[in-house]
């Protein structure tokens, strides 16, 4: 039977040049996929920013580990072989599912990393490089995923500058759909800004210096552009601003602030400044009724905090991954077909021994050996009765796999919900 | 019988009021919905309670002891509704603990005597109301206390548990607002049925102690509306307003059980 096993490098492991050896292009690792599917082997090839690694399922899991790290060093030079980890089995299966649930990303929760798997496995699904064990193991780490991300709360509190702002804003004006927001800048971070508010489903606007810039960005997030010079009047539409320009000197003030919310009515104003020098003045922040105004230290301590609550949150989440890793082990076993004998077995044997325990509870006259002849015959009709199902079970059909009755036999005796069995697995 | 319904009932709110504030502290998936349970039960068995008292004695309510009975039951109603509406279980956490506070006097089980002269259809209509208006009011109070809380967070910028457990800024001001309204509305009709039968002769004033704070109440709070709908107060301001008029409220409450004759209602 196929055994999963994966091997790569991360951010945890390796440099930046080294990971940068390995950033593959699609087409390379669908020719990697193709080289690994020569070789008999199932094969997911992940490439991220932060890791790159290969999920394969053959069957010899050592041969395959092992296949698997020479492809890796072909690509990443030989350099890349003392910064490789690799795994096997039930270890395989947790790295797997612990990556799909951002537990081992740089940024604890980030959601990107589960679309990432999601997209290389469905790219290995294409290429016909991904058979029933790994697209089995996939499935799992999936929905552990999604369970991981709806009962616990890793992926809820925002760790980015941009999405932090926008988090910010939700505690000031809850429901932010159809809310008018300023953006003003259009560089790097007002663009994020721009996105993150869009996704939130405000009405977006974007101010800059060059107006040409700011209809370009507006343009491309589905904003509506507007002129600087409009930019302190615009301070008495929109209840959310964010500032990213290059700056000098402040652009809002007190003094300039205070007019806009007396026409507002004193309306709730957020001013989120995400530059350096500041856009807002320092005195702005409670300068008047419903005037909030944040810069980026606060921000950088609303991400810390966050950061810190996903730590707690991510022990729920390990707890989940151990839950569903065991449930995969679990599954795997029963198509095995062998531990399901295991399985049947000591549990016709425990019945067995509780029955004859209960049994001679009631009978204290008896002596020693007539208590031991009773506990034998207990065990000898389990055997008796056992034989044949053994026998079935045992039998391998002429291409190796294993019987199908065994999974007919673990519903049909409810084994599905067992204690699974001593896996093969671990580090290498 | 209306004394053990009374007895379950209040458990069960503190119950409810013990699963909101551990949600708030550590929050647990299963803490609102079992906290609504407990507190639906709790109002059901309550009402039951309640009406099987009232029903005896004719629809009139009499005694301090009902009186706070019927706030703690519409205020346990209120902080559903509002926790279902809004969708905001750490609301339950603040409004939940002031509806279980006011059942504790209703235990103490005092029963008043009702003038005679006061007795007549109108009556059950005015003190309906009169205790409507005061939940209301003192559900918009709680509110307001959640609201400063709040506003203190995020002037002081302390980012911690209350800032993000407590709900959004806004939220709590147009609940503030909505509540007032219908507090405002119910104290226009306490007024507007209790002129009626002053002293039991007619319309007019007697510039009693209740007659002169419930009138000042209505005035703060209409005032206080009229600010916030026409110059657009709103914030930590009104919250500290809906405060203030509450306790007017309560003083009004309180006057109008009288301590030597122990009459309910009005006097």
């Amino acid at each position: 039977m196929a055994e999963l096993c994966c091997a790569g490098l991360s951010f945890r492991t390796a440099p930046l040049d080294v990971r940068e050896r390995m950033a593959l292009s699609v087409e390379d690792q669908d020719r990697l996929m193709d080289q690994l599917r020569a070789g008999g082997l199932e094969a997911v090839v992940l490439c991220t920013c932060n890791r790159a690694e290969i999920y394969a399922a053959g069957p010899g899991a050592d041969e395959a580990l092992e296949a698997v790290r020479e492809a890796i060093c072909e690509r990443g030079g030989e350099q890349a072989r003392s910064h490789l980890y690799g795994h096997r089995g039930e270890a395989a299966a947790l790295h797997l599912f612990r990556v799909c649930c951002s537990l081992d990303s740089m940024v604890l929760g980030e959601a990107q990393i589960f679309g990432q798997v999601k997209e290389a496995y469905e790219r290995a699904l294409a290429a016909g490089a991904a058979g029933g064990e790994l697209s089995r193991a996939c499935q799992a780490a999936f929905a552990c995923a999604k369970r991981a991300r709806t009962e616990t709360g890793i992926g809820r509190a925002a760790t980015s500058m941009a999405s932090a702002a926008v988090d910010l804003a939700r505690r000031i004006f809850g429901d932010l759909a159809g809310r008018p927001a300023l953006v003003v800048g259009a560089g790097e971070i007002g663009e994020l800004a721009a996105r993150h508010l869009g996704q939130a489903r405000c009405k977006v606007l974007i101010a800059n210096r060059t107006l040409e810039r700011a209809q370009a960005l507006a343009e491309q997030v589905g904003a509506a552009a507007r002129p600087f010079e409009e930019l302190h009047a615009l301070l008495v539409a929109v209840d959310l601003v964010v500032c990213s320009t290059a700056s000098p000197t402040p652009l809002f003030t007190r003094e300039s602030v205070a007019p806009a919310m007396k026409a507002r009515r004193y309306r709730p104003l957020l001013l989120v400044d995400l530059a350096v020098p500041r856009d807002v003045a320092p005195g702005v922040h409670g300068s008047a009724e419903g005037v909030y105004a944040y810069d980026v230290d606060d921000i950088q301590q609303v991400i810390a905090e966050n950061v810190s609550a996903r730590a707690a949150e991510a022990v729920k989440a390990e707890q989940i991954v151990s839950e569903e890793v065991a449930r995969w082990v679990r599954a795997r076993a029963v198509r095995d077909g062998v531990p399901v004998l295991a399985l049947l077995r000591q549990r016709a044997e425990q019945i067995a021994r509780a029955e004859a325990e209960r049994t001679l509870q009631n009978l204290p006259e008896l002596s020693d050996k007539q208590r031991r002849s009773v506990e034998a015959m207990g065990i000898a009709i389990v055997n008796k009765l056992l034989h044949g199902p053994t026998a079935k079970l045992r039998a391998l059909d002429p291409s190796g796999a294993p019987s199908p009755l065994a999974g007919a036999a673990a519903e049909l005796f409810g084994l599905e919900g067992e204690a699974p069995p001593k896996a093969a697995g671990g580090k290498s | 019988m209306t004394h053990l319904l009374h007895t379950i009932a209040l458990h069960e709110y503190m119950t409810a009021a013990l699963l909101l504030l551990a949600h708030l502290v550590r929050p647990f998936k299963l803490g609102p919905p079992l906290a609504r349970l407990f507190a639906g039960s709790g109002a059901l068995l309550h009402g039951a309670a309640l009406g099987t008292l009232l029903w005896a004695q004719g629809g009139e309510p009499v005694g301090l002891a009902q009186a706070c009975s019927a706030v703690s039951l519409a205020l346990v109603v209120i902080s559903l509704f509002v926790e279902l509406w809004y969708r905001q279980p750490v609301l339950g956490a603040f409004l939940l603990p002031l509806g279980t506070a006011v059942l504790v006097p209703a235990q103490m089980g005092d029963s008043g005597v009702l003038v005679p002269s006061l007795k007549g259809p109108i009556l059950p209509l005015h003190v309906t109301v009169a205790l409507l208006a005061l939940a209301a009011v003192a559900a918009a109070a709680g509110v307001a206390l959640v609201y400063l809380l709040m506003e203190r967070q995020v002037k002081l910028k302390h980012f911690g548990i209350l800032f993000s457990r407590l709900p959004p800024l806004q939220v709590l001001d147009e609940l503030n607002r909505r509540l007032v309204v219908w507090g405002f509305v119910a104290i226009s009709l306490t007024v507007i049925s209790g002129a009626f039968f002053v002293r039991g002769t007619g319309p007019g004033l007697s510039w009693s102690a209740k007659e002169v704070t419930t009138l000042a109440a209505w005035v703060m709070f209409g005032a206080l509306l009229l600010a916030r709908f026409l110059a657009g107060w709103r914030g930590r301001r009104v919250a500290l307003l809906t405060m203030a008029g509450f306790g007017v409220l309560l003083i009004s409450f309180f006057s109008a059980f009288d301590p030597v004759t122990r009459v309910a209602g009005v006097q």
